[in-house]
């Protein structure tokens, strides 16, 4: 069975693409600033929120073009997923700001249209990824503080002193789910230069389908991580290089 | 081949595939309680989320849920003793060591403390009689001054008894019930006296003498109080932070989500001084919370020592709710107040202590008998100590 699917993909590739298959080849880079949404709850946390935060990603493009408008991408990355835990009111300046790196791997289907310069495109597809780190930082009001209220500060953080922290995060086995997975859709510009090169600028969101914690008790608030990402990149062509010139 | 945008649809129609739906999570205290199904539900919730020691506590709470969820279903408006008896039951092993649930007046239901509970099995367990080391103490002391304020609940005063006197031998000695001393420090009796006042003036003078040899701090079968407590009595014995551990609240609805660990200090009071002389705390099994927690910090100094007999076990602070998201909260009906921990402690050493209690350097047990015939060895052990 296995090698009977194996027969199939090849030989749809074989009729989908044009030229050798190394002519096809498109790689490079891109990076770019990511708008995090997390999606939870607070509950009925009091004077507590969820937030936003911006970060980045960098990583490398493969695209294999299959024929004019269509090709197959997968963009190794790493991206950045931010969100802040923010109390407010009389716990105002309490808050924790959550960073995670995550080795991404987004494999597409990128449909393009337009001039022979100048196309439009559209990404779409999915994306599995890493947990790789996290890092904690922000301020907590501490009852055994090392120094006592200063009458500078507002509300709680008066009453007990603030600790301030930077550290890194510590995953619980119970709890984090490090694998990551989810769809993604991207619309843009590109630019080719010279049949060589492709310039190309992206806004790409990843909607994320797993719940950053794995199931571990009843009633659990699921949290979901999604990025808005706007990016730009450089393509190098393979087409033509290995092809002996015309005399 | 054209491009054809028909090849994206199918792409389009996964693209908003499911994700769990958030939970509407409702506060405790805004369940409309008119059945012990809707008591039920409004209690495990509460535990759900805000009780502080899931990280380490043994009890399978969703296990309790699908228990006893069908069993409190099915109970009548008349079944209070059947309901009280299943809370037992559901929080038996809880190791808040704080923990309690407290019932609505009327209902004629003991206080439920499964830490109470559980000392009670334990054959060595002797029951604390608040204030019987201000008395026995005394016989121990050439010159000493006492004082104590009585509780009144209609001006919100919590009491306290407190001793000082000095041992032959120059050694410093302060008892004291439990932790509200600076609540009551402004406190005047009938007669004008501010009493608590001249004690504490009394020993905070005498921890400046040249000639002390030691200081006694005695919290045995001391309940407990005031965190500010802390840093009014140990900080006129050191003059700089003094770190003995770490606290930690809730940071979100899940059972595993922590705030990092915050160190903590025990601050030296303006006037405070380090005290080189051996500082020896007195500890029982009855000594908890702020005692255990003082004991804890004497035990980070280098001339700290704890006699007597293992605590409580527990270590965790309470404040209100909503200050650290966390711990104790209240039911419209049936139970009205879940008194539990808003953090957890961990000593210096990384151990968490709460539900063991904190050992003592030297372990001398308490002995009623001996007691009653005028003689204190958990006393006599630390002015040892100190020679």
């Amino acid at each position: 069975m296995i090698y009977n699917w194996k027969m199939i993909v090849l030989v749809a590739g074989l009729l989908l693409s044009e030229g050798h298959a190394m002519a096809q080849l498109e790689a490079g880079f891109s990076a770019g600033y990511v708008k995090n949404h997390i999606i939870t709850s607070p509950g009925y946390r009091s004077f507590t929120r969820y937030e936003d935060k911006s970060s980045v990603t960098a990583g490398l493009v493969f695209r294999y073009r299959l024929n004019q408008w269509l090709a197959v991408e997968a963009d190794p990355s790493y991206l950045q997923k931010r969100y802040e835990l923010r109390r407010y009111g009389f716990f105002d300046g309490i808050s924790r700001t959550n960073t995670n790196g995550y080795l991404l791997l987004p494999v597409m289907g990128h449909f393009s249209f337009g001039a022979e310069k100048l196309k439009g495109f559209v990404n779409m597809g999915g994306y599995g990824g890493w947990w790789m780190h996290g890092r904690i930082k922000g301020t907590m009001a501490n009852v055994f503080g090392e120094e006592s209220g200063s009458g500078a500060l507002p509300g709680f953080l008066n009453i007990d002193p603030p600790y301030d922290y930077n550290e890194k995060y510590a995953f619980d086995k119970r709890r984090d789910r490090r694998i990551e997975w989810g769809l993604l859709a991207g619309a843009g510009l590109e630019y080719q230069l010279r049949n060589r090169f492709v310039f190309f600028a992206e806004a790409r969101y990843y909607y994320s389908l797993s719940d950053q914690q794995k199931k571990y008790m009843l009633n659990q608030v699921p949290q979901y991580l999604d990025a808005y990402v706007l990016q730009a990149g450089c393509l190098f062509r393979f087409q033509d290089i290995f092809r002996k010139p015309v005399q | 081949m054209k491009f054809s945008y028909k090849y994206l649809l199918p792409l389009l129609l996964i693209f908003f595939a499911c994700r769990k739906e958030i939970p509407q999570l409702n506060e405790p205290d805004k369940y409309r309680i008119t059945d012990f199904n809707q008591m039920f539900e409004a209690f495990w919730t509460g535990m759900n989320n805000n009780y502080v020691f899931w990280d380490i506590d043994t009890v399978n709470w969703d296990q309790m849920y699908r228990i006893y969820k069908p069993k409190f279903a099915s109970l009548g408006r008349r079944d209070s003793p059947l309901a009280y008896a299943y809370l037992k039951e559901m929080t038996a092993g809880l190791i808040d060591h704080h923990y309690t649930i407290e019932f609505a007046k009327g209902l004629g239901l003991e206080t439920i403390s499964p830490s109470w509970d559980r000392k009670l099995t334990n054959p060595e367990f002797h029951i604390p009689i608040r204030g019987e080391f201000v008395a026995s103490s005394q016989k121990y002391l050439d010159t000493f001054i006492t004082a104590e304020v009585t509780a009144d609940v209609t001006v919100n005063r919590r009491g306290v008894a407190v001793v000082s006197g000095i041992i032959p031998q120059k050694i410093l000695y302060f008892h004291l019930t439990n932790f509200f001393l600076l609540d009551n420090i402004d406190y005047v009796d009938p007669d004008g006296v501010a009493t608590l006042r001249s004690v504490m003036e009394y020993f905070f003078d005498n921890l400046t003498r040249s000639d002390l040899k030691g200081v006694i701090i005695d919290v045995r079968g001391n309940s407990g109080g005031d965190l500010r407590d802390l840093n009014f009595l140990l900080g006129r014995m050191i003059n700089k932070p003094l770190f003995f551990g770490y606290t930690r609240s809730k940071s979100g609805n899940g059972r595993l989500d922590y705030s990092p660990w915050a160190p903590a200090f025990a601050r030296p009071h303006r006037a405070g001084h380090a005290l080189s002389v051996p500082i020896v705390v007195l500890t029982d099994a009855n000594s908890v919370s702020m005692s255990e927690i003082t004991a804890m910090a004497v035990k980070a100094l280098p001339n700290g020592h704890i006699v007597g007999e293992r605590t409580w076990g527990g270590m965790g602070p309470l404040t209100d709710n909503e200050n650290f998201n966390g711990g104790q909260f209240c039911l419209d009906n049936f139970i009205s107040l879940v008194h539990t921990s808003s953090l957890m402690f961990k000593y210096k050493d990384g151990n968490i202590y709460e539900g063991i209690g904190f050992p003592p350097d030297v372990t001398v047990p308490y002995n009623r008998a001996l007691l009653d015939a005028g003689k204190d060895p958990q006393l006599e052990k630390a002015i040892e100590i100190i020679h």
